[in-house]
């Protein structure tokens, strides 16, 4: 073997054994550092799991929703509006859509029910392939999430009452239940017809929440999206890209805020790391005075620092981006996620897509084991420069 | 006339500690000696009188402020620590007053300690040092940690060590100064047959069982800084 690569690998060795003769105080160190790794890890697991599934709830949604706005505020679409959109070139399909949350007092859930005529769904609607039994089509007929069906408490039953806005109650019967592996999208859903819908709601006939608008050619949703926007203007025309960007704006911007926060505590962490490598004990100081007497160069010195401080720093990294990812992907984030999410209560929970790029795992070394390693490798030149001739007195 | 290589070389040396300052110490004043190869050579002289500075010049862990000093045929004056370094692993052996090894380190771990720079390989290691355990007669003790063997038994570890990248020279500093008589006998019997192998053998101290030691081809007294020869 080539004896650069043989010395790297006997300082190594020299490393691990030193770093065990002192394991207390160098597990301690990477105990901390792995703690705080695991933070800054966290946030940006749970970031880019968050938006990921963002994204991934994004692909069932229409390219363009067209909403009536008035005084800055939404209101219920007139379907007359959808006669002036459908000749309109490049639109391959417009549905109407009543949507809305449902909060159920008595469990605390919220739910979300969506109507559409399935009809005029895009045939490739992973929605609808989704559904174990039959589509909702008569009175009172409605398609649950498995979030919803286990807040119910159904237990075999298949008829339900929910509260109209006059508290009166709606029946509601079970025809189908979305599929297992659907949850990402399903699990809060109570998917029903829209009049049914209306009826729960009590949204007079001919007025929808909004419209969903499907592009021929993805390319060109921005400028189908400017030519609605002309032709309707007391509407709001929102775009998927627009949605998908917002996204990564806000879990980015609450995000990038709280790694700010951890960021101080990597500080305070690396200071600590400095004072601990600057800080030599009596020992230390006599097996460095030893081994430049046995001929160590100060170079080897300083390598078998670094290689300290690569092995305590790199194990932490580990260790932390591990327990980062049991914590995002495991535990769904728990310490993080109303942070990243906000704080109302939305129930069924929803579940995260793990995520990680190696970017991502760049980007929390970068944060924390070269600091780290900045910060010792002056102390331990100021440890290898000791006098060897101090072991011989 | 002794025709033997001169393996050290001391030409009026002076070595100042903290010159120019108001510390400023003169630990050693123009001292001229020369050792030849395969000699084995006793400085005596009380505590402070200059040995360990000496001992440090001739050890190659560091240079005279003045004069002149040649170790196995290299002038030392004005060599920058690094290249002091190379030549002190490749012609050095040292043993310490207090033996100085890593007591959580196996002996065997103490003994290869110089070779692992040198990108000698773990099997090469463990081949040498088992070599001269033996030699020694602590090969037994080799898998022990050297914080848990007796101090016969690290002296003559501590020996294994100095020779392991088998230099021409073993420089021994007080190495019988925690021993007993039967020990520091010993020490002088395995020094003198080093001595007999043709290493060059420099030992400070004031033990008079050293400084008697019939093995010995010269002593040097150390007084304040400058040397006799006896």
């Amino acid at each position: 073997m080539n004896s650069s690569l043989e010395k790297q690998l006997n300082l190594l060795d020299y490393a691990l054994a030193s770093l065990w003769r002192r394991k207390l105080k160098n597990l301690g160190v990477m105990g901390v550092f792995a703690a705080v790794i695991c933070l800054i890890a966290s946030f940006q697991f749970l970031t880019a799991s968050l938006t990921a599934t963002a994204e991934e709830l994004l692909a069932e949604a229409p390219e363009i929703v067209v909403q009536k706005m008035s005084a800055g505020r939404q209101e219920a679409l007139p379907l007359g509006y959808l006669s002036r959109l459908e000749g309109l070139h490049g639109v391959r399909g417009a549905v109407p859509r009543i949507w809305g949350y449902y909060f159920n007092e008595t469990t605390g859930a919220n739910y979300t029910v969506l109507a559409v005529d399935p009809a005029r769904m895009p045939g490739n609607s992973r929605l609808l392939q989704g559904i174990e039994g039959s589509l909702p089509a008569g009175e009172g007929e409605a398609v649950l999430g498995s979030g919803v069906a286990a807040d119910l408490e159904l237990a075999g039953r298949s008829a339900f009452s929910l509260f109209r806005p006059d508290l009166s109650l709606k029946p509601f019967a079970v025809t189908g239940v979305f599929r297992p592996g659907t949850e990402l999208l399903t699990a809060d859903l109570l998917f029903t017809t829209p009049a049914e819908a209306r009826d729960l709601f009590a949204i007079p006939d001919g007025l929808v929440t909004d419209l969903c608008i499907y592009v021929a050619n993805p390319a060109e949703i921005g400028t189908v999206a400017k030519k609605i926007a002309a032709l309707l203007p007391d509407t709001r025309v929102v775009t998927r890209p627009q949605i998908s960007q917002t996204y990564r704006v806000i879990f980015g911007w609450r995000s990038g805020m709280a790694s700010i926060c951890l960021l101080a505590a990597l500080a305070a962490f690396v200071i600590l790391a400095w004072d601990k490598a600057s800080g030599l004990s009596v020992e230390e100081r006599r097996e460095i005075a030893i081994l430049k007497v046995l001929g160590w160069q100060t170079g080897d010195i300083l390598l078998l620092r670094c290689w300290e401080g690569l092995v305590v720093a790199g194990l932490a990294w580990l260790i932390g981006c591990t327990a980062a990812w049991l914590h995002v992907f495991l535990l769904e984030g728990a310490l993080f996620k109303p942070m990243l999410l906000g704080w109302s209560v939305v129930r069924p929970e929803l579940h995260l897509l793990p995520a990680v790029t190696g970017g991502d795992l760049l980007l929390v070394f970068a944060l924390s084991v070269v600091p780290y390693l900045a910060a010792t490798v002056i102390p331990a030149w100021r440890a290898a420069i000791i006098p060897p001739d101090s072991a011989v007195r | 006339m002794d025709t033997r290589e001169e393996m050290i070389v001391l030409d009026a040396v002076s070595k100042v500690y903290n010159r120019g300052r108001a510390n400023e110490v003169v630990a050693l004043r123009e001292v001229s000696l020369t050792v030849a190869a395969g000699e084995m050579v006793c400085l005596r002289g009380a505590s402070g009188s200059g040995k360990s500075t000496l001992l440090s010049i001739i050890g190659c862990i560091f240079p005279p402020t003045s004069g002149r000093a040649i170790i196995a045929g290299k002038p030392l004056s004005r060599l920058p620590d690094r290249f002091l370094t190379v030549h002190r692993r490749g012609h050095i052996g040292f043993i310490f007053q207090q033996f100085n090894v890593l007591p959580e380190l196996s002996v065997l771990d103490n003994v290869t300690l110089p070779l692992l720079p040198l990108g000698i390989g773990p099997t090469e290691r463990r081949r040498r040092g088992g070599e001269l355990l033996a030699r020694l007669a602590i090969d037994h003790r080799a898998n022990f940690p050297a914080g848990q063997i007796s101090g016969g038994e690290l002296q003559r570890v501590a020996i294994a060590r100095a020779l392991v990248n088998d230099p021409p020279i073993i420089l021994a500093d007080e190495p019988t100064a925690h021993l007993d008589s039967r020990l520091s006998l010993e020490f002088l019997e395995i020094m003198s047959g080093l001595k007999g192998a043709g290493k060059t053998i420099v030992i400070a101290s004031h033990d008079q069982l050293v400084t008697e030691c019939p093995a010995l081809d010269r002593t040097f007294d150390v007084r304040d800084g400058r040397i006799d020869v006896s």
